[in-house]
């Protein structure tokens, strides 16, 4: 009896081993392994001791039920950020924030765009090619003082945008609920009639409706 | 208005920044900038101004969003099978209604159409109504199969041969079936078997989790249960009515139970749960007329722990459950505690007095790494003469024996006893405790088929006793032996699927090892 031992104790090593390495880099807010996302470019200049960079994520919408989203007349969020990363360090040493807000307003038929960084908040009223424009590309966005940077040093951009993204602690509290809704729990709790159904839809709620990460190029500031 | 939406977005970045803080970032240093000139962005913007907007709306509004519209009416579309009531009782908006597109409640809708289990996508749009300022809420679902199999039971349960080998005893399967959407009404339609060598159980079970469209949930079940059961170790005397009976080591009682329960629950908060339940079951029980067993070294009749014959079962129970688990199946934090009641009612009929209480408790704890550490404690006990089915069983105790299925005992043997203690004597008693500990391992997360696999290894103690066992203990043993404990462990995987739940777990294997060798049962002579 010890050779089924011993093969379960192997088969559980072997699928340890191989899930552990699919796994890596998942579920992580800010990036794991920043260096190595895929690259797309950026561009940077000096504004006084201000770096400033300006980039685009317009396919972030690519998805077409995505884009269809911001017509709903219910709101619409595009959240990025900005970490500037030293080339090789996988640690952030400044984060830059940008929010988005659309809401598609049915009777005037624009969209209402409330628009939130480091630098300033604005309420803009424009057409789609606006919310484009405004909420999927940065420009000349503020991503670090000179102070914060070392001179001669390789630095680049680890960006992560979301669309409609939830708060842990909201979608732990969804899933709590979810995991309980009206009638999902049986006379006898533990013989629950509903429980691994809905568990299906409680693995479904991702923190948000989309997610895109890259990086810049490195540049020496 | 820029406070406010400061303070949204603090709190949606707070755990990055939470993170980049501590990494030395420098957020808190640009955010706290303002930079005098917003360098004519805001400028280059003002070409895609088409309309400063509608005049039924303030300044005000159109600076925050959050606008607001009367509603129209509220439109189900994409539903085939599920009638549109059904969805709109999840739906807190109705004609009339001033709707600002900024409530939450509107996000909390889908989520909660989701919860359902009717549907694989549920999406909330507006359009325009019939008047300028006024929309219809649309809620889009697409449909998906609610005919749902929770569990599946396949096993081979075991007897033990005097040298301790095991020895197959019969083969067990049994399903559950749930249709949670009965003809579109939202009612759900459950059934389970389960079948091994002469057994046989069915459930059929009717469940309404907005009853009368309150927030009660109701719920009604049907039972029927052809049993049989073993009793007694080895060397049983045992005088069957049929001269024909095969002799054996142990005595068997057949019985058949056929009943109902009806029952009702409320939400007693976000997290908590009150049962409540009536049943009433009819037992007809074949019993032998008489069997004896050793007991240590003495010998003793046998308690069938069934009366003879027919039989009334008549109880009302209460059950009480805090649930803030992050999840059902691998949670991560949070805990469940489960507290229950059952009370015979003697006075109109029940033929077994009886009270029955239990305490369930389990806290999970994130660990580094990801990894997880759960700790579960239960108690319970039996009080007065409680039939056989509602008493604890050492195979629901121990992770090396198999579980009742539908209440079904398909296996023999007694605890592995590894502490060489009396409970090689008990595999039912009234008092029962458990103390277990586990620890988890992710090893992958998934939205796709496969949800999540963790390994775990589980060790615990658990105990198991009659009144008899406290105050009588069997013969032959002394001191440490006299106290009914057992070891129980486990390692394997835990996978969370589309298809469901599956544990593989070693306890599997080691479960058929011979873990009762002659020297077992020391109180024998």
């Amino acid at each position: 009896m010890r050779r089924p031992a011993a093969f379960a104790l192997a088969i559980i090593a072997l699928v340890t081993t191989t899930l552990s390495q699919a796994q890596s880099g998942a579920g992580s807010r800010q990036p794991a392994r920043p260096g190595a996302l895929a690259t797309r470019q950026a561009i940077y200049a000096w504004d006084g001791d201000l770096l400033r960079a300006t980039y685009s994520y317009r396919d972030v919408l690519a998805d077409p039920a995505l884009a269809k989203k911001l017509s709903t007349g219910l709101p619409v969020v595009i959240a990025m950020r900005a970490y500037l990363y030293r080339e090789g360090d996988d640690v952030p040493v400044a984060l830059v924030p940008r929010v988005c807000r659309v809401v598609f307003d049915l009777w005037d038929e624009v969209y209402r765009v409330h628009l939130s960084e480091p630098e300033h908040e604005s309420d803009k009223a424009v057409v789609l090619d606006g919310v484009l424009r405004l909420c999927t590309e940065a420009r000349d966005l503020p991503v670090a003082r000179r102070a914060v940077v070392a001179p001669g040093r390789a630095y680049f951009l680890g960006v992560v945008v979301e669309v409609n993204p939830v708060s842990p602690e909201i979608v732990d509290q969804m899933r709590r609920w979810m995991s309980r809704p009206a009638g999902s729990t049986s006379i006898g709790p533990s013989d629950a009639l509903f429980g691994s159904f809905v568990q299906l839809f409680a693995r479904q709620l991702a923190t948000s409706d989309a997610t895109l990460t890259f990086r810049t190029q490195g540049v020496v500031p | 208005m820029r406070s406010a939406s400061c303070a949204a977005l603090g709190l949606l970045l707070l755990p990055a920044l939470a993170r980049a803080q501590a990494a030395g970032a420098q957020y808190a240093d640009l955010a706290g900038s303002v930079v005098s000139d917003p360098s004519g962005l805001s400028s280059a913007f003002q070409g895609d101004v088409t309309s400063p907007g509608g005049g039924d709306r303030s300044d005000g509004l159109q600076r925050s969003l959050g606008l607001r519209y009367t509603l129209e009416g509220v439109e189900v579309r994409g539903n085939t099978t599920t009638l549109s009531w059904v969805v709109l009782r999840y739906v807190p908006f109705h004609a009339g209604d001033v709707l600002d597109v900024d409530n939450p409640a509107l996000a909390l809708t889908r989520f909660r159409l989701l919860g359902t289990g009717y549907f694989r996508d549920v999406q909330l749009s507006l359009r325009r109504g019939t008047h300028r300022g006024a929309v219809v809420l649309v809620v889009s679902v697409v449909e998906r199969n609610t005919m749902v199999v929770d569990d599946v039971w396949l096993g081979l349960s075991a007897d033990v041969e005097p040298n301790g080998a095991s020895r197959p005893l019969t083969a067990y399967a049994g399903v559950r079936v749930t249709e949670t959407n009965l003809g579109g009404t939202g009612l759900a339609l459950g059934g389970a078997f389960a079948v091994a060598d002469s057994q046989l159980a069915l459930r059929a079970r009717l469940a309404d989790p907005q009853f009368l469209r309150s927030s009660w949930i109701a719920e009604t079940e049907l039972l029927y249960n052809n049993a049989r059961d073993f009793y007694g170790n080895r060397d049983v005397l045992v005088d069957y009515a049929t001269p024909t009976s095969t002799p054996a080591d142990y005595a068997v009682a057949q019985y058949v139970r056929f009943g109902g329960r009806i029952g009702a629950g409320h939400d007693l908060g976000i997290s908590s749960q009150l049962f409540l339940a009536y049943r009433l079951e009819k037992i007809e029980s074949v019993l032998p007329l008489a069997a004896s067993d050793y007991r240590g070294r003495d010998i003793e009749p046998i308690d069938f722990m069934l009366i003879r014959g027919g039989s009334i079962l008549s109880t009302l129970s209460a059950t009480y459950v805090h649930d803030t688990r992050d999840e059902p199946f691998l949670p991560k934090t949070g805990h469940h505690v489960v507290a229950s009641a059952d009370i015979s009612l003697t006075p109109f009929g029940s033929d077994y007095p009886y009270a029955k209480l239990s305490l369930h408790g389990s806290e999970w704890w994130p660990m580094p790494f990801g990894h997880v550490l759960h700790l579960e404690g239960f108690a319970g006990g039996v009080f007065g003469n409680a039939p056989l089915f509602e008493r604890f069983y050492v195979g629901d105790l121990s992770d090396l024996l198999p579980d009742r299925v539908l209440d079904l005992n398909f296996d023999r043997r007694p605890a592995p006893n590894f502490f060489n203690t009396d409970i090689v004597e008990i595999r039912y008693g009234n008092y029962a405790a458990k103390i277990n500990a586990e620890y988890r391992v992710p090893l992958y997360r998934g939205m796709r088929s496969i949800y999540g696999v963790d390994a775990f290894g589980s060790v615990g103690i658990y105990g198991l006793a009659n009144l008899d066992d406290f105050v009588n203990p069997a013969t032959g043993y002394s001191g440490f032996a006299t106290v009914p404990i057992d070891l129980t462990f486990n390692a394997g995987l835990r996978i969370d699927t589309q298809a469901g739940r599956i544990v593989f777990g070693l306890s599997n294997f080691i479960g058929l090892l011979p873990v009762r060798g002659p020297d077992q049962g020391a109180g024998h002579p």
